[in-house]
Protein backbone atom coordinates (compact mmCIF):
# COMPACT_ATOMS: atom_id res chain seq x y z
CA UNK A 1 0.00 0.00 0.00
CA UNK A 2 2.70 2.32 -0.65
CA UNK A 3 1.05 4.28 -3.33
CA UNK A 4 -3.28 4.82 -2.75
CA UNK A 5 -4.37 4.65 -6.41
CA UNK A 6 -8.02 3.82 -6.74
CA UNK A 7 -8.55 0.94 -7.99
CA UNK A 8 -12.56 0.73 -8.09
CA UNK A 9 -14.54 3.56 -7.17
CA UNK A 10 -18.29 3.73 -6.32
CA UNK A 11 -20.73 6.98 -6.11
CA UNK A 12 -23.94 7.14 -4.82
CA UNK A 13 -24.73 3.70 -6.17
CA UNK A 14 -28.19 2.38 -6.11
CA UNK A 15 -30.15 -0.99 -6.90
CA UNK A 16 -33.68 -1.67 -6.87
CA UNK A 17 -35.40 -4.88 -7.54
CA UNK A 18 -38.94 -4.46 -8.06
CA UNK A 19 -39.85 -2.48 -5.11
CA UNK A 20 -37.31 -3.26 -2.72
CA UNK A 21 -33.93 -0.90 -2.48
CA UNK A 22 -31.57 -3.13 -2.12
CA UNK A 23 -28.30 -0.63 -2.55
CA UNK A 24 -28.92 2.77 -0.88
CA UNK A 25 -26.52 5.45 -2.13
CA UNK A 26 -23.05 3.83 -1.62
CA UNK A 27 -19.86 5.62 -1.77
CA UNK A 28 -16.68 3.59 -1.72
CA UNK A 29 -13.27 3.79 -2.79
CA UNK A 30 -11.17 0.58 -3.03
CA UNK A 31 -7.65 1.71 -3.42
CA UNK A 32 -4.75 -0.54 -4.96
CA UNK A 33 -3.52 -3.05 -2.66
CA UNK A 34 -6.66 -2.89 -0.69
CA UNK A 35 -7.90 -5.82 1.25
CA UNK A 36 -11.53 -4.88 2.16
CA UNK A 37 -13.88 -6.74 3.40
CA UNK A 38 -17.50 -6.58 3.21
CA UNK A 39 -19.39 -7.29 6.31
CA UNK A 40 -23.28 -7.04 7.09
CA UNK A 41 -26.23 -8.96 8.28
CA UNK A 42 -27.86 -11.21 5.51
CA UNK A 43 -29.98 -8.84 3.04
CA UNK A 44 -27.99 -5.79 3.58
CA UNK A 45 -26.63 -5.90 0.09
CA UNK A 46 -23.38 -6.66 0.40
CA UNK A 47 -23.41 -9.67 -2.32
CA UNK A 48 -25.50 -7.23 -4.86
CA UNK A 49 -22.82 -4.05 -3.92
CA UNK A 50 -20.02 -6.78 -4.89
CA UNK A 51 -21.79 -8.44 -8.10
CA UNK A 52 -22.73 -4.55 -9.00
CA UNK A 53 -18.82 -3.48 -8.72
CA UNK A 54 -18.94 -6.37 -12.44
CA UNK A 55 -21.93 -5.22 -13.36
CA UNK A 56 -23.02 -8.80 -12.69
CA UNK A 57 -26.41 -7.32 -11.34
CA UNK A 58 -27.00 -4.17 -13.06
CA UNK A 59 -27.35 -0.63 -10.88
CA UNK A 60 -29.76 1.71 -11.18
CA UNK A 61 -28.55 4.71 -10.13
CA UNK A 62 -24.68 6.21 -9.48
CA UNK A 63 -21.89 4.43 -11.33
CA UNK A 64 -18.89 1.93 -10.67
CA UNK A 65 -15.59 3.18 -11.72
CA UNK A 66 -13.05 0.40 -12.83
CA UNK A 67 -9.57 1.47 -13.28
CA UNK A 68 -11.20 4.61 -14.56
CA UNK A 69 -14.06 3.12 -16.81
CA UNK A 70 -17.40 3.63 -15.94
CA UNK A 71 -18.55 -0.45 -15.93
CA UNK A 72 -22.12 -1.39 -17.62
CA UNK A 73 -23.35 2.12 -18.66
CA UNK A 74 -22.12 4.31 -21.09
CA UNK A 75 -23.46 8.05 -20.80
CA UNK A 76 -25.56 9.23 -24.17
CA UNK A 77 -27.07 12.25 -24.93
CA UNK A 78 -30.25 10.14 -24.59
CA UNK A 79 -29.39 9.17 -20.94
CA UNK A 80 -27.80 5.81 -19.89
CA UNK A 81 -27.70 2.81 -22.23
CA UNK A 82 -26.24 -0.42 -21.75
CA UNK A 83 -22.67 -1.21 -22.88
CA UNK A 84 -22.33 -3.69 -25.28
CA UNK A 85 -21.30 -7.29 -24.27
CA UNK A 86 -18.12 -6.64 -25.84
CA UNK A 87 -17.49 -3.15 -24.40
CA UNK A 88 -18.26 -4.48 -20.98
CA UNK A 89 -15.86 -7.93 -20.98
CA UNK A 90 -13.22 -5.28 -21.77
CA UNK A 91 -13.95 -3.20 -18.81
CA UNK A 92 -14.30 -6.28 -16.55
CA UNK A 93 -10.96 -7.51 -17.48
CA UNK A 94 -9.31 -6.74 -14.68
CA UNK A 95 -11.85 -8.15 -12.70
CA UNK A 96 -11.91 -11.86 -11.45
CA UNK A 97 -14.67 -13.25 -9.32
CA UNK A 98 -15.45 -15.87 -7.02
CA UNK A 99 -18.57 -17.16 -6.40
CA UNK A 100 -19.83 -18.71 -3.09
CA UNK A 101 -20.88 -21.75 -5.44
CA UNK A 102 -17.90 -22.00 -7.17
CA UNK A 103 -19.39 -22.24 -10.33
CA UNK A 104 -16.65 -25.11 -12.16
CA UNK A 105 -17.68 -25.39 -15.86
CA UNK A 106 -18.35 -29.95 -14.42
CA UNK A 107 -18.08 -31.18 -17.99
CA UNK A 108 -13.94 -30.39 -18.40
CA UNK A 109 -11.42 -31.25 -16.60
CA UNK A 110 -9.69 -29.12 -13.78
CA UNK A 111 -7.15 -27.84 -15.80
CA UNK A 112 -9.70 -26.91 -18.84
CA UNK A 113 -11.71 -25.13 -16.21
CA UNK A 114 -8.55 -23.29 -15.41
CA UNK A 115 -6.99 -22.61 -19.09
CA UNK A 116 -10.54 -22.34 -21.27
CA UNK A 117 -10.53 -18.05 -20.98
CA UNK A 118 -6.66 -18.09 -21.55
CA UNK A 119 -7.18 -20.34 -25.14
CA UNK A 120 -10.70 -18.85 -25.93
CA UNK A 121 -10.55 -15.33 -25.34
CA UNK A 122 -6.48 -14.43 -24.84
CA UNK A 123 -5.46 -16.62 -28.09
CA UNK A 124 -2.38 -18.44 -25.79
CA UNK A 125 -1.36 -21.67 -27.46
CA UNK A 126 -2.80 -24.96 -25.09
CA UNK A 127 0.74 -26.24 -24.00
CA UNK A 128 1.50 -22.52 -22.93
CA UNK A 129 -2.06 -21.79 -21.40
CA UNK A 130 -1.45 -25.53 -19.58
CA UNK A 131 1.80 -24.34 -18.62
CA UNK A 132 0.03 -21.18 -16.63
CA UNK A 133 -3.04 -23.46 -15.36
CA UNK A 134 -0.68 -25.88 -13.74
CA UNK A 135 1.20 -22.98 -12.44
CA UNK A 136 -1.80 -21.65 -11.15
CA UNK A 137 -3.07 -24.66 -9.94
CA UNK A 138 0.54 -25.14 -7.93
CA UNK A 139 -0.41 -22.03 -6.19
CA UNK A 140 -3.45 -23.03 -4.53
CA UNK A 141 -1.83 -26.31 -3.50
CA UNK A 142 -3.38 -28.57 -6.27
CA UNK A 143 -0.93 -29.53 -8.88
CA UNK A 144 -1.79 -32.96 -8.70
CA UNK A 145 -5.48 -32.19 -9.65
CA UNK A 146 -4.90 -30.93 -12.85
CA UNK A 147 -6.93 -34.21 -14.58
CA UNK A 148 -9.13 -34.66 -12.63
CA UNK A 149 -13.11 -33.47 -12.75
CA UNK A 150 -14.53 -30.95 -10.64
CA UNK A 151 -17.06 -33.58 -9.21
CA UNK A 152 -14.10 -35.69 -7.80
CA UNK A 153 -13.14 -32.73 -5.66
CA UNK A 154 -14.22 -31.52 -1.95
CA UNK A 155 -15.69 -27.77 -1.29
CA UNK A 156 -12.68 -26.81 -0.89
CA UNK A 157 -10.40 -28.29 -3.53
CA UNK A 158 -13.45 -26.63 -6.09
CA UNK A 159 -13.31 -23.14 -4.32
CA UNK A 160 -9.21 -23.08 -4.71
CA UNK A 161 -9.40 -24.36 -8.44
CA UNK A 162 -12.30 -21.14 -9.20
CA UNK A 163 -9.22 -19.23 -7.46
CA UNK A 164 -7.18 -20.40 -10.02
CA UNK A 165 -9.70 -20.27 -12.83
CA UNK A 166 -9.88 -16.63 -11.89
CA UNK A 167 -6.32 -15.81 -11.06
CA UNK A 168 -4.75 -16.99 -14.78
CA UNK A 169 -6.06 -14.42 -16.91
CA UNK A 170 -3.95 -11.95 -14.64
CA UNK A 171 -6.84 -9.33 -12.70
CA UNK A 172 -5.87 -6.88 -10.86
CA UNK A 173 -8.35 -7.06 -8.63
CA UNK A 174 -10.57 -10.32 -6.75
CA UNK A 175 -13.81 -10.28 -5.70
CA UNK A 176 -14.78 -12.99 -3.83
CA UNK A 177 -19.11 -13.55 -2.74
CA UNK A 178 -18.76 -15.20 0.34
CA UNK A 179 -16.31 -17.88 -0.26
CA UNK A 180 -16.09 -20.21 2.49
CA UNK A 181 -20.15 -19.55 2.88
CA UNK A 182 -20.91 -22.72 0.94
CA UNK A 183 -18.06 -25.39 2.49
CA UNK A 184 -18.26 -27.48 5.58
CA UNK A 185 -16.01 -25.79 8.50
CA UNK A 186 -13.12 -28.04 8.22
CA UNK A 187 -12.23 -27.05 4.73
CA UNK A 188 -13.16 -23.41 5.73
CA UNK A 189 -9.19 -22.71 6.36
CA UNK A 190 -7.23 -24.21 3.31
CA UNK A 191 -9.30 -21.93 1.24
CA UNK A 192 -8.76 -18.62 3.64
CA UNK A 193 -4.88 -19.37 3.44
CA UNK A 194 -4.96 -19.64 -0.45
CA UNK A 195 -6.42 -15.62 0.30
CA UNK A 196 -4.44 -14.59 3.03
CA UNK A 197 -0.83 -15.81 0.48
CA UNK A 198 -2.84 -13.71 -2.36
CA UNK A 199 -3.29 -10.62 -0.19
CA UNK A 200 0.06 -11.20 1.71
CA UNK A 201 1.39 -10.77 -2.90
CA UNK A 202 -0.34 -7.51 -2.67
CA UNK A 203 -3.23 -7.92 -4.77
CA UNK A 204 -6.51 -6.09 -4.37
CA UNK A 205 -9.26 -7.79 -3.36
CA UNK A 206 -13.24 -7.01 -1.89
CA UNK A 207 -14.16 -9.87 -0.50
CA UNK A 208 -18.09 -10.34 0.97
CA UNK A 209 -17.59 -12.57 3.78
CA UNK A 210 -19.20 -13.89 7.48
CA UNK A 211 -15.46 -14.87 8.48
CA UNK A 212 -15.30 -12.49 11.10
CA UNK A 213 -11.44 -13.51 12.26
CA UNK A 214 -10.58 -13.40 8.34
CA UNK A 215 -11.51 -9.64 8.31
CA UNK A 216 -9.98 -9.40 11.43
CA UNK A 217 -6.68 -10.24 10.74
CA UNK A 218 -6.26 -10.44 6.92
CA UNK A 219 -8.42 -6.95 5.92
CA UNK A 220 -6.64 -3.70 6.12
CA UNK A 221 -10.07 -2.17 5.80
CA UNK A 222 -13.73 -3.31 6.46
CA UNK A 223 -16.88 -2.41 5.35
CA UNK A 224 -19.89 -2.56 8.00
CA UNK A 225 -23.37 -2.49 5.24
CA UNK A 226 -26.98 -2.84 7.09
CA UNK A 227 -30.21 -1.74 4.98
CA UNK A 228 -28.26 -1.16 1.60
CA UNK A 229 -25.96 1.27 2.87
CA UNK A 230 -22.29 1.27 4.41
CA UNK A 231 -23.23 2.27 8.22
CA UNK A 232 -19.73 2.15 9.27
CA UNK A 233 -16.03 1.52 7.47
CA UNK A 234 -12.60 1.59 8.84
CA UNK A 235 -9.34 -0.65 9.09
CA UNK A 236 -10.53 -3.80 11.33
CA UNK A 237 -9.28 -3.89 14.84
CA UNK A 238 -10.41 -0.54 16.15
CA UNK A 239 -13.60 -1.13 14.41
CA UNK A 240 -14.13 -4.63 16.26
CA UNK A 241 -12.61 -3.32 19.26
CA UNK A 242 -14.73 0.06 19.47
CA UNK A 243 -17.63 0.07 17.06
CA UNK A 244 -19.03 3.33 16.50
CA UNK A 245 -22.59 2.53 15.62
CA UNK A 246 -25.14 0.54 17.54
CA UNK A 247 -25.97 -1.51 14.43
CA UNK A 248 -22.38 -2.81 14.68
CA UNK A 249 -22.13 -3.60 18.10
CA UNK A 250 -25.33 -5.47 17.65
CA UNK A 251 -24.27 -7.41 14.89
CA UNK A 252 -20.51 -8.29 16.75
CA UNK A 253 -22.62 -9.27 19.58
CA UNK A 254 -24.50 -11.71 17.57
CA UNK A 255 -21.85 -13.15 15.78
CA UNK A 256 -19.23 -13.59 19.49
CA UNK A 257 -22.33 -15.43 21.39
CA UNK A 258 -22.76 -17.56 18.09
CA UNK A 259 -18.69 -18.17 18.29
CA UNK A 260 -18.71 -19.23 21.82
CA UNK B 1 -40.91 -70.23 -48.78
CA UNK B 2 -36.64 -70.40 -47.40
CA UNK B 3 -35.27 -70.53 -50.93
CA UNK B 4 -37.83 -67.49 -51.50
CA UNK B 5 -36.55 -65.56 -48.07
CA UNK B 6 -33.15 -65.86 -49.41
CA UNK B 7 -33.93 -64.20 -52.83
CA UNK B 8 -34.93 -61.71 -51.05
CA UNK B 9 -32.41 -60.76 -48.81
CA UNK B 10 -30.93 -58.21 -51.24
CA UNK B 11 -34.51 -56.62 -51.44
CA UNK B 12 -34.47 -56.25 -47.02
CA UNK B 13 -30.55 -55.38 -47.39
CA UNK B 14 -31.30 -52.65 -49.51
CA UNK B 15 -34.44 -51.26 -47.23
CA UNK B 16 -32.45 -51.91 -44.37
CA UNK B 17 -29.86 -49.36 -45.92
CA UNK B 18 -32.45 -46.87 -46.67
CA UNK B 19 -34.07 -46.95 -43.46
CA UNK B 20 -30.87 -46.59 -41.64
CA UNK B 21 -29.51 -43.48 -44.13
CA UNK B 22 -32.88 -41.75 -43.75
CA UNK B 23 -33.56 -42.35 -40.36
CA UNK B 24 -29.94 -41.26 -38.87
CA UNK B 25 -29.94 -38.04 -41.55
CA UNK B 26 -32.92 -36.99 -40.68
CA UNK B 27 -32.20 -37.54 -36.89
CA UNK B 28 -29.19 -35.24 -37.26
CA UNK B 29 -31.35 -32.59 -38.97
CA UNK B 30 -33.41 -32.49 -36.64
CA UNK B 31 -30.74 -32.69 -33.56
CA UNK B 32 -29.29 -29.68 -35.66
CA UNK B 33 -32.31 -27.89 -36.16
CA UNK B 34 -33.51 -28.51 -32.39
CA UNK B 35 -30.62 -26.94 -30.78
CA UNK B 36 -30.95 -23.82 -33.36
CA UNK B 37 -34.66 -23.68 -32.24
CA UNK B 38 -33.64 -24.13 -28.15
CA UNK B 39 -31.65 -21.37 -28.44
CA UNK B 40 -34.24 -19.48 -29.96
CA UNK B 41 -37.01 -20.54 -27.75
CA UNK B 42 -34.83 -18.94 -24.71
CA UNK B 43 -34.54 -15.67 -27.02
CA UNK B 44 -36.35 -12.95 -24.77
CA UNK B 45 -37.04 -11.23 -27.52
CA UNK B 46 -41.08 -12.14 -28.36
CA UNK B 47 -40.49 -11.98 -32.52
CA UNK B 48 -37.99 -14.40 -32.09
CA UNK B 49 -39.39 -16.76 -29.52
CA UNK B 50 -43.36 -16.84 -30.55
CA UNK B 51 -42.73 -17.86 -33.94
CA UNK B 52 -40.65 -20.56 -32.48
CA UNK B 53 -42.83 -21.54 -30.38
CA UNK B 54 -45.58 -21.63 -32.43
CA UNK B 55 -43.51 -23.97 -34.80
CA UNK B 56 -42.67 -26.70 -31.75
CA UNK B 57 -46.38 -26.44 -31.06
CA UNK B 58 -47.20 -27.47 -34.61
CA UNK B 59 -45.01 -30.40 -34.96
CA UNK B 60 -45.83 -32.02 -31.55
CA UNK B 61 -49.46 -31.55 -32.81
CA UNK B 62 -49.52 -32.88 -36.59
CA UNK B 63 -48.73 -36.52 -36.96
CA UNK B 64 -45.66 -37.38 -39.57
CA UNK B 65 -47.58 -38.20 -41.82
CA UNK B 66 -49.50 -34.87 -42.49
CA UNK B 67 -45.92 -33.23 -42.35
CA UNK B 68 -44.81 -35.53 -45.27
CA UNK B 69 -47.95 -34.94 -47.36
CA UNK B 70 -47.34 -31.58 -47.18
CA UNK B 71 -43.66 -31.73 -48.11
CA UNK B 72 -43.67 -34.05 -50.98
CA UNK B 73 -47.16 -33.36 -52.61
CA UNK B 74 -48.02 -29.89 -51.33
CA UNK B 75 -44.19 -29.15 -51.96
CA UNK B 76 -44.34 -30.20 -55.89
CA UNK B 77 -47.73 -27.79 -56.19
CA UNK B 78 -45.79 -24.87 -55.77
CA UNK B 79 -42.65 -26.52 -57.45
CA UNK B 80 -40.71 -27.74 -54.92
CA UNK B 81 -39.91 -31.46 -56.59
CA UNK B 82 -38.36 -33.65 -54.16
CA UNK B 83 -37.48 -37.53 -54.59
CA UNK B 84 -39.06 -38.95 -51.80
CA UNK B 85 -35.74 -39.49 -50.20
CA UNK B 86 -34.75 -36.27 -49.88
CA UNK B 87 -38.69 -35.20 -48.91
CA UNK B 88 -38.33 -38.00 -45.96
CA UNK B 89 -35.16 -36.74 -44.52
CA UNK B 90 -36.63 -33.19 -44.67
CA UNK B 91 -39.79 -34.52 -43.09
CA UNK B 92 -38.31 -36.32 -40.62
CA UNK B 93 -35.65 -33.68 -39.58
CA UNK B 94 -38.41 -30.78 -39.51
CA UNK B 95 -40.84 -33.20 -37.53
CA UNK B 96 -38.49 -34.14 -35.00
CA UNK B 97 -36.75 -31.17 -34.54
CA UNK B 98 -39.69 -29.52 -32.97
CA UNK B 99 -39.39 -32.66 -30.01
CA UNK B 100 -35.73 -32.08 -29.88
CA UNK B 101 -36.22 -28.63 -29.30
CA UNK B 102 -38.60 -29.08 -25.83
CA UNK B 103 -35.63 -31.63 -24.85
CA UNK B 104 -32.82 -29.33 -25.41
CA UNK B 105 -34.70 -25.87 -24.09
CA UNK B 106 -34.76 -28.02 -20.50
CA UNK B 107 -31.35 -29.27 -20.78
CA UNK B 108 -29.91 -25.11 -21.36
CA UNK B 109 -32.27 -24.50 -18.53
CA UNK B 110 -30.33 -27.26 -15.89
CA UNK B 111 -27.55 -25.09 -16.22
CA UNK B 112 -26.66 -23.19 -13.39
CA UNK B 113 -26.85 -19.61 -14.40
CA UNK B 114 -23.49 -19.07 -12.12
CA UNK B 115 -21.56 -21.26 -14.81
CA UNK B 116 -22.43 -18.08 -17.25
CA UNK B 117 -21.91 -15.42 -15.04
CA UNK B 118 -18.03 -17.23 -14.34
CA UNK B 119 -17.60 -17.13 -17.89
CA UNK B 120 -18.44 -13.60 -18.54
CA UNK B 121 -15.85 -12.70 -15.67
CA UNK B 122 -13.73 -14.81 -17.62
CA UNK B 123 -14.23 -12.56 -20.67
CA UNK B 124 -16.04 -15.20 -22.97
CA UNK B 125 -18.62 -14.23 -25.34
CA UNK B 126 -21.56 -15.46 -25.52
CA UNK B 127 -21.29 -17.68 -28.22
CA UNK B 128 -17.99 -18.92 -26.75
CA UNK B 129 -19.99 -19.60 -23.34
CA UNK B 130 -22.77 -21.64 -25.59
CA UNK B 131 -20.90 -23.35 -27.60
CA UNK B 132 -18.41 -24.23 -24.67
CA UNK B 133 -20.57 -24.59 -21.46
CA UNK B 134 -24.23 -24.64 -22.25
CA UNK B 135 -23.80 -26.67 -25.12
CA UNK B 136 -22.09 -29.73 -24.38
CA UNK B 137 -23.56 -30.18 -20.82
CA UNK B 138 -27.53 -29.68 -22.22
CA UNK B 139 -26.08 -32.17 -25.16
CA UNK B 140 -25.19 -34.63 -21.58
CA UNK B 141 -28.02 -33.76 -19.82
CA UNK B 142 -30.88 -34.63 -21.78
CA UNK B 143 -29.17 -37.89 -23.35
CA UNK B 144 -31.64 -40.23 -22.51
CA UNK B 145 -34.75 -38.46 -23.87
CA UNK B 146 -32.81 -37.66 -26.43
CA UNK B 147 -32.11 -41.14 -27.32
CA UNK B 148 -35.96 -41.98 -26.74
CA UNK B 149 -36.49 -39.50 -29.34
CA UNK B 150 -34.36 -40.99 -31.87
CA UNK B 151 -35.38 -44.32 -31.64
CA UNK B 152 -39.09 -42.91 -31.93
CA UNK B 153 -37.69 -41.07 -35.23
CA UNK B 154 -36.37 -44.76 -36.26
CA UNK B 155 -39.70 -46.22 -35.68
CA UNK B 156 -41.49 -43.08 -37.53
CA UNK B 157 -39.27 -43.76 -40.69
CA UNK B 158 -41.64 -46.57 -41.68
CA UNK B 159 -44.26 -43.85 -42.42
CA UNK B 160 -42.03 -42.89 -45.51
CA UNK B 161 -43.50 -45.62 -47.19
CA UNK B 162 -46.53 -43.79 -47.82
CA UNK B 163 -44.45 -41.63 -49.92
CA UNK B 164 -43.18 -44.48 -52.20
CA UNK B 165 -39.63 -44.61 -50.21
CA UNK B 166 -37.95 -47.91 -50.34
CA UNK B 167 -37.29 -48.65 -46.83
CA UNK B 168 -38.07 -51.39 -44.44
CA UNK B 169 -41.73 -51.31 -44.21
CA UNK B 170 -42.34 -50.36 -47.82
CA UNK B 171 -40.02 -53.39 -48.76
CA UNK B 172 -41.92 -55.97 -46.36
CA UNK B 173 -45.01 -54.83 -47.92
CA UNK B 174 -43.73 -55.29 -51.78
CA UNK B 175 -42.25 -58.74 -50.74
CA UNK B 176 -45.77 -59.96 -49.37
CA UNK B 177 -47.89 -58.68 -52.22
CA UNK B 178 -45.40 -60.75 -54.55
CA UNK B 179 -45.13 -63.79 -52.58
CA UNK B 180 -48.36 -63.25 -50.72
CA UNK B 181 -46.64 -64.24 -47.17
CA UNK B 182 -47.59 -61.76 -44.34
CA UNK B 183 -45.78 -62.59 -41.14
CA UNK B 184 -42.29 -63.87 -41.86
CA UNK B 185 -41.55 -60.55 -44.10
CA UNK B 186 -43.46 -58.22 -41.40
CA UNK B 187 -41.70 -60.05 -39.07
CA UNK B 188 -38.22 -59.51 -40.45
CA UNK B 189 -38.38 -56.06 -40.94
CA UNK B 190 -39.87 -55.74 -37.09
CA UNK B 191 -36.45 -57.61 -36.13
CA UNK B 192 -34.80 -55.70 -38.39
CA UNK B 193 -36.31 -52.36 -36.71
CA UNK B 194 -35.54 -54.06 -33.40
CA UNK B 195 -31.77 -54.12 -34.35
CA UNK B 196 -31.68 -50.85 -34.77
CA UNK B 197 -33.25 -49.47 -32.24
CA UNK B 198 -30.88 -51.56 -29.89
CA UNK B 199 -28.10 -50.42 -30.89
CA UNK B 200 -29.14 -46.76 -30.94
CA UNK B 201 -30.00 -47.48 -26.95
CA UNK B 202 -26.62 -49.00 -26.71
CA UNK B 203 -25.01 -46.13 -27.94
CA UNK B 204 -26.55 -44.66 -25.23
CA UNK B 205 -25.79 -45.76 -22.94
CA UNK B 206 -22.64 -45.89 -23.48
CA UNK B 207 -22.59 -41.81 -23.95
CA UNK B 208 -24.27 -41.82 -20.73
CA UNK B 209 -21.26 -43.38 -19.02
CA UNK B 210 -19.06 -41.75 -20.81
CA UNK B 211 -20.61 -38.24 -20.52
CA UNK B 212 -21.93 -38.68 -16.67
CA UNK B 213 -21.30 -35.80 -14.82
CA UNK B 214 -22.21 -36.02 -11.04
CA UNK B 215 -22.06 -33.59 -8.42
CA UNK B 216 -24.65 -30.87 -9.01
Amino acid sequence: MATRTTAISVRGLEKRFGEKTVLNGIDLDIHNGDVLCIIGPSGSGKSTLLRSLAFLDAYDGGDVHVFGRMIGWRETPLGRQRMSAKELADVRRPLGMVFQHFHLWPHMSVIDNVTLSLRLVHGVPRTEAEETGRAMLDKVGLAAFADRRPDSLSGGQKQRVAIARALAVKPKAMLFDEPTSALDPELVGEVLSVMKALAAEGMTMVIVTHEMGFAAHAANRVVFMDGGKIVEEGAPQPMFAAPKSERLSQFLQTWRERAL
Amino acid sequence: MTSGFLSDLPLYASGLLTTLTVSLAGIALSVGTGIVLAAALRSPLLYISLPIRLYVEFTRGAPLMLVLFLIYYGGAQFGLVLNPYVAGVVGLGLYGAGAFAEIFRAGFNAVPKGEIEAADMLGLTPGQAFRHIELPQALGLTLPPSIGQAINLVKESSVLSVITLAELTKVAGTISSITFAVVTPYLTVALLYWAIVESLSRLGFYLERRLAVKGY
